[in-house]
């Protein structure tokens, strides 16, 4: 299990002058015209789809298996295994971390090189017809506002506790590609307005992927709770 | 009765009385009492339980309120906030059976959700006669892909009756939602109307009848939008189209949760022994179920772990083919008492939800399907649950995360096998199926889905109005 929020120094606590605003979004699914029946026509696809597709199939299939504890990190890796049985270009491509990626078009170029140069290694893999079809599909997106606002840390861990698992989503995980930082809400707010950078920085060191979405939220209270006792 | 044969338990008719032969007719007629149906099990003359013989009295609708414990707060405000966005606009919903089948099934339970979240919805039925249900009947099973002539008769008889529908209704709300193809021509009316309008569709056409699909195909496009129930049923349309999965009510009948006493009773009613293992497929006895497929797999897995076969379902009754199946399923069945058959009424929807919830592992062993809703319910009940990789079950089945899919009877043995004798892992995959369904398939989130499209369709047509 990761391990954050081990932060030995005693934060310095300072009154927020900007109070947290929890927002959600929610998401309907588009489907999209284009479809690959195996690995060659999965890497032509990928070059070509638009953004959405590839935000859709990797940052916002994290919320809609947000249960999962492990072995799911984008649907291209779990069809590289389930559909055209390929474990280690499953692997490679499960190991890439959106986390990385402050925009789309890096993740797409890091996508299209693992399977470009899968392919070039095993050109026998790239027209074998995957069991099922991978069919692209995008997301409409409307960010709404929640009940709960924060102006103390008190306020801040109720309403974490509160909110639904999409807004948890939506504040740290989306919101790399809104800030265009390697950061998310949580850690910026608490930087910035409570002066609490180590509690941000272990809330930036959370590992997502062996975690649900449950457990990061247990993992981000637990490191506000030791900043503010 | 022997105890070394399977109990096959029945509902049969017990008189000869002819059905009506329009399609809506026998719909309808499926799931009223019957006058003459008498309960006897057919090998056996062993009859079903008094309490599954007439149909119970229907529960009332719950409120929005009564879905807090299961979805959480924050999901109900999402939906209000919604709702409050389109707070005042109305909503159509036009379908061509208002008893029977799983889309007036979920209507029923989405109108009284809606208009409690301040969308007033209407529920409207088209009208047809016998030679219009013929027709649509005949399309509906082209669509699937059987094959079909398509005459300019049949073309005519379909456009006049939507035509008389079409002058008959009033479209003044500002969404109109037509399910299905029996009613795709009343878009014709959508130049007159300020609504946006959208298509339903539940039909799988990932492989229709060119020719029924390319006379539809025209009035499809010009809706503002399609729906389908995944991701492989759709077709190439210059309309965006949207993936809405069909949803499961958790405080239904079939899906509620109930008291372990009342599990116990009806077990006790059926013969099902708890104290042993119990692996379940319910569906109608219908050769794309594969009930036999199920019972050759159990067989085989019997070889190694004990456990009972339930095989759950109907259509029996009234379906010749039904009939036929279940005489198969017996005579796969054998002589083995640990082979539970019941052949259910429509209404046994407590009943089932009390197998299910007995049940050790749930099987669903399709060789194709629609979405799989039966899956849905297994999932939603935490069990840990084998499935045919058909039609929408890879949508909610994951393979060794969320259930597990297969391909033949061995790889169904083999799964009963593994997942009897590993209890940690099919727990864990229980725990995610249920999650799966929380996050993806509950009435609420399709409530959510329709608001957000309402929004988004909304918010492109002021886009529009503002160009123009």
């Amino acid at each position: 299990m990761a391990t954050a929020g081990t932060s030995a120094e005693k934060p310095s606590l300072r009154k927020p002058q900007k109070p947290f605003y929890f927002n959600t979004s929610e998401n309907l699914l588009r489907i999209e015209s284009q479809k690959a029946n195996n690995l060659s026509e999965l890497l032509a696809a990928l070059k070509t789809c638009p953004d959405d597709s590839i935000f859709q199939h990797t940052f916002r299939t994290l919320q809609e298996h947000h249960f999962i504890r492990q072995g799911f990190s984008n649907d291209f890796a779990h069809w590289s295994v389930f559909a055209c049985n390929e474990p280690a270009l499953a692997e490679q491509l499960a190991g890439v971390d959106i986390r990385e990626f402050t925009a789309i078009e890096g993740l797409r170029r890091r996508m299209v090189e693992i399977l470009d140069e899968f392919l070039d290694l095993h050109n026998m893999s790239g027209d074998r017809p995957a069991h099922e079809p991978f069919y692209f599909c995008a997301s409409d997106i409307v960010v709404l506002p929640t009940a709960f606002c924060a102006d103390t840390l008190p306020a801040f861990l109720d309403g974490l506790n509160q909110v639904t698992i999409h807004s948890i989503h939506h504040h740290f995980i989306e919101a790399r590609l809104r800030l265009q930082r390697m950061s998310n809400d949580f850690s910026e707010w608490l930087r910035e307005q409570a002066g609490l950078s180590q509690s941000a920085g272990d809330i930036e060191r959370i590992d997502m992927y062996a975690n649900t979405m449950e457990g990061v939220r247990r993992q981000i209270a637990r490191i506000v709770s030791q900043a503010m006792n | 009765m022997s105890s070394d044969e399977p109990r096959a338990l029945t509902a049969s008719p017990g008189g000869e009385t002819q059905a009506p032969d329009d399609v809506r007719g026998r719909e309808l007629e499926r799931r009223l009492p019957h006058p003459g149906r008498r309960a006897t099990d057919r090998r056996n003359n062993r009859p079903l339980p008094a309490s599954v013989l007439t149909p119970p009295t229907p529960a009332p609708a719950p409120h929005l309120d009564d879905y807090r414990a299961i979805v959480g707060q924050g999901q109900l405000d999402t939906l209000r906030f919604l709702a409050k966005e389109v707070q005042g606009k109305t909503i159509k919903l036009v379908n061509s059976t208002a008893v029977g089948g799983g889309v007036a099934e979920m209507l029923n339970r989405m109108v009284p959700l809606l208009s409690e979240l301040e969308v007033p919805t209407h529920w409207d039925v088209i009208t047809g006669g016998n030679d219009f249900f013929e027709i649509t009947k005949a399309f509906h099973n082209a669509l699937h892909g059987a094959p079909y002539e398509l005459t300019q008769a049949a073309k005519n008889i379909f456009l006049m009756y939507n035509e008389q529908n079409r002058q008959r209704m009033h479209f003044g709300e500002d969404l109109v939602v037509i399910h299905d193809p029996q009613p795709v021509g009343l878009i014709l009316s959508r130049p007159q109307t300020r609504a946006n309008w959208v298509w339903r569709c539940h039909v799988d056409l990932s492989n229709p009848n060119l020719a029924v699909w390319e006379f539809l195909r025209p009035l499809v496009e010009q809706f503002d939008a399609a729906i389908f129930s995944s991701q492989s049923f759709a077709r190439q349309l210059p309309i965006p189209q949207y993936l809405f999965y069909p949803c499961i009510d958790p405080l239904s009948e079939k899906n509620k949760e109930m008291p372990d006493w009342q599990i116990q009773q009806i077990c006790d009613e059926f013969g099902i022994d708890r104290s042993r293992p119990v692996v379940t497929q319910v569906s109608r006895f219908d050769r794309l179920k594969d009930p036999v497929g199920v019972v050759q797999a159990y067989k085989l897995a019997k070889k190694y772990v004990d456990c009972q076969l339930v095989l759950a379902g109907g259509g029996a009754t009234d379906d010749p083919e039904g009939a036929t199946v279940l005489q198969e399923v017996k005579e796969a069945a054998g002589s083995d008492p640990d082979i539970i058959i019941l052949d259910l009424p429509p209404w046994c929807a407590v009943q089932i939800n009390a197998i299910q919830r007995a049940s050790t592992i749930i099987v669903q062993k399709s060789l194709k399907e629609g979405f799989g809703l039966t899956v849905t319910e297994a999932l939603w009940k935490g069990k840990p649950t084998i499935a045919g990789a058909a039609g929408g079950i890879p949508n909610q089945i994951m393979h060794k995360l969320t259930g597990v899919l297969v391909h033949s009877v061995e790889g169904c043995a083999f799964q009963i096998r593994y997942l009897l004798t590993h209890p940690e892992f099919a727990r864990s995959i229980g725990t995610a199926g249920r999650e799966q369904v929380k996050e993806n398939f509950l009435m609420t989130t399709n409530a959510k889905r329709w608001l957000l499209l309402f929004r988004i369709l909304e918010q492109g047509k002021a886009r529009r109005g503002h160009a123009a």
